[in-house]
Formats: C-alpha cells, structure tokens, sequence
C-alpha cells in the first residue's frame, strides 16, 4: 500500500478539514502528489501537498485553481469532489441563501471541478472522479430537503459525465457516506443522526477506513470497467 | 491581437491532434474549407467537444484572452461558427476584437 499512489497527482476538494482532510491525508500516507482546494489557507503540511483557496462554487475560481495546478504539473489522475455545505431545516423556514449556498457548493462546485479536470484528464487518456455524496441521498431525512437533493444530484450528474468521459478511459463514480464524525457533523442534532444511524443496516457512524476502502476500489488502475456507479456504505441502497 | 493566419494554425493544430487518434481511414482534412459541424462534418460529438477545448486553450494562452466558443453568443449566430474552419476563425476574430 505505501507506493499505492506514488505516480499520482490528486486533487481534492474540501481538503481543509472533515473527510477532505482524512482523504488528502490518505492518499498523502500511500505516495500521492495531493492538490487541495478549500476556501481557507492550508492545515496540511506535507512536501507533496499544494494548496490552493478556491470557491467551488465559482467557476471563474475553479478555472484559477486550476490554472494554478497546470502552472505546476499538465498531469491530473484523480480527482474527489468532497466540498460541501449542509443546512438541515424544514423546507418552510430554510433561508433562501442557505438553500441555494447548497446548490452551489453540493452541486454547481463539483460540476464545475469535473468539467475542469477532464480537460486535463483527456490529454492523458486516464481519469478517476468521485463525488461524494450522502446517505441523505437515498434516506431522504426530514429538514435535508435541498441537501439531500444536491447529493442525489452529484451521482445523477456523475453518472452522465461518466457517459460523456468513458471514451477518455476517464471513469466518474459516487461514494455515499454515512455519518463519519466531522466538523460538518457537528452542525446537527446528534439525537436526530443517532436516529438515523440505529436505523441503518450495520448501526455505527463511518470508520475514515470504510471511506478509503471504497476510494481505493473505485480509483485503482483495475477500475476502468466500474463507472456511472454509486456506493453506498453501512448497507443503506 | 491574433491575425488570421495565427487563428488557423491554432485551429489547424486542433484537427491534427484529432487525426493523431484516428486511423488512415478516418482522417479529417486540414484545410480552411473543413465542415466541423453538420450533416457534412466527419467530426463526432466528442471530437468537437475535444476541439472547441483545445482551441479555447489555445487562443486563452496564445492571447492571454479568454474567449468562449459554446456560449450563447456562440450559439445565436446565424451562420454556425462551426460550419466550417473559415466560420470558426472568423468568428474567434470578431471575439477577439470585441
């Protein structure tokens, strides 16, 4: 495992903290040259690791990050599109900004990244994407209206992308996580995640290395027949 | 500014890089008179999509210039930019001197 990533350029989104984070680090442990987009300054420090503070829900940002990334290497393999927002609110009282900061952050932000990244996936005929989506996907909770939506959104967009790249060998996949405790995390109810999580098939919060397992299967160099899929951990379908 | 001449070539290098993926049998001419888009056009979808990116890239890099080729002022055109390697430089021109 440790040279797994050796030869790999990665760009993860979110990278400041959360599951962006752990992921950035992951594929950091196993020899990967990580590039992080958040819209704060960098917390990893590490002589393979470039951060870049970009907004993925402008585009005219993403474009810079990656111009950025090409001033440093023509060469992007892998990329996971982590950056999200959630606001759990009863659809009668969601604030306006809150719903559409959803929208372009959960949506708008990895369509932009992927649109970006397989103009420099294309030139090596070689790609891996995966967005990470939700459980709220497919649970649909109450007052997860509009973020469930985007989530479900990202595998639907995913799976078209993955239609419009296979000729490129560049694979599009979705990674539905259940609760894993992070920043994100701490926003809600944990009375009502608690809930949710005794209902789930295997009752636990996400371990990272339930994350890593399925990244590591859906970005391997053996995964080139496996797109346009998504998974979901804990058994939740 | 790029002149007419320059455009082409950026254009030209577009076609040559698609026909460097393609078999002898499916090669695209390279001459100013290439239908890209249309009922005539030998380019598939994707190919025109990989095209109109590198061509975008290309002007972007060559003028320090950003200049869409898909967006609706694009699209609203009444003779399509892409009929034809000719169109398209023209019309990459009349963007470029806006």
């Amino acid at each position: 495992m440790e040279g797994l990533y050796q030869d790999k350029n990665v760009l993860v989104t979110g990278s400041r903290r959360g599951i962006g984070k752990l992921i950035a680090e992951h594929f950091l442990l196993h020899g990967a040259k990580v590039f992080g987009f958040s819209l704060g300054d960098a917390l990893i420090t590490h002589p393979r690791y470039t951060h870049f503070q970009v907004n993925v829900a402008n585009s005219e940002s993403v474009q810079k990050g990656f111009a950025n990334i090409k001033s440093v290497t023509d060469c992007l393999d892998i990329v996971i599109n982590n950056a999200g927002v959630i606001t759990a609110q009863y659809s009668m009282i969601m604030p306006t900004a809150a719903a559409q900061l959803m929208v372009n952050v959960n949506l708008l932000g990895p369509f932009f990244v992927s649109r970006e990244a397989s103009k420099v996936m294309r030139k090596k005929k070689w790609g891996r994407i995966v967005n990470i989506s939700s459980m709220a996907a497919s649970l649909e909770p109450i007052g997860d209206s509009i973020y469930a939506a985007t989530k479900a959104g990202v595998a639907t967009m995913a799976n078209i992308m993955a239609k419009e790249l296979a000729p490129l060998n560049i694979t599009c996949n979705t990674l539905a996580v259940t609760a894993i405790e992070t920043d994100m995390l701490k926003q809600l109810s944990k009375a009502k995640i608690d809930e949710v999580i005794s209902s789930l098939p295997i009752p636990r919060y996400a371990a990272p290395d339930d994350i890593f397992n399925v990244l590591d299967f859906l970005v391997s160099e053996r995964s080139g027949y496996i797109t346009a899929q998504t998974i979901y951990l804990g058994g939740v379908n | 500014m790029l002149n007419k001449q320059q455009v082409e070539v950026i254009i030209f290098q577009a076609l040559n890089s698609l026909n460097d993926e393609r078999g002898p049998e499916d090669q695209i001419s390279v001459d100013e008179n290439t239908c890209l888009f249309g009922s005539e056009a030998t380019l598939d979808s994707l190919s025109l999509v990989s095209l109109i990116v590198d061509v975008e890239g290309a002007i972007s890099e060559v003028s320090g210039k950003e200049v869409a080729l898909t967006d609706d002022h694009a699209m609203s055109q009444e003779i399509s930019p892409f009929s034809s390697v000719t169109t398209l430089t023209n019309y990459i021109l009349l963007r470029l001197s806006e």
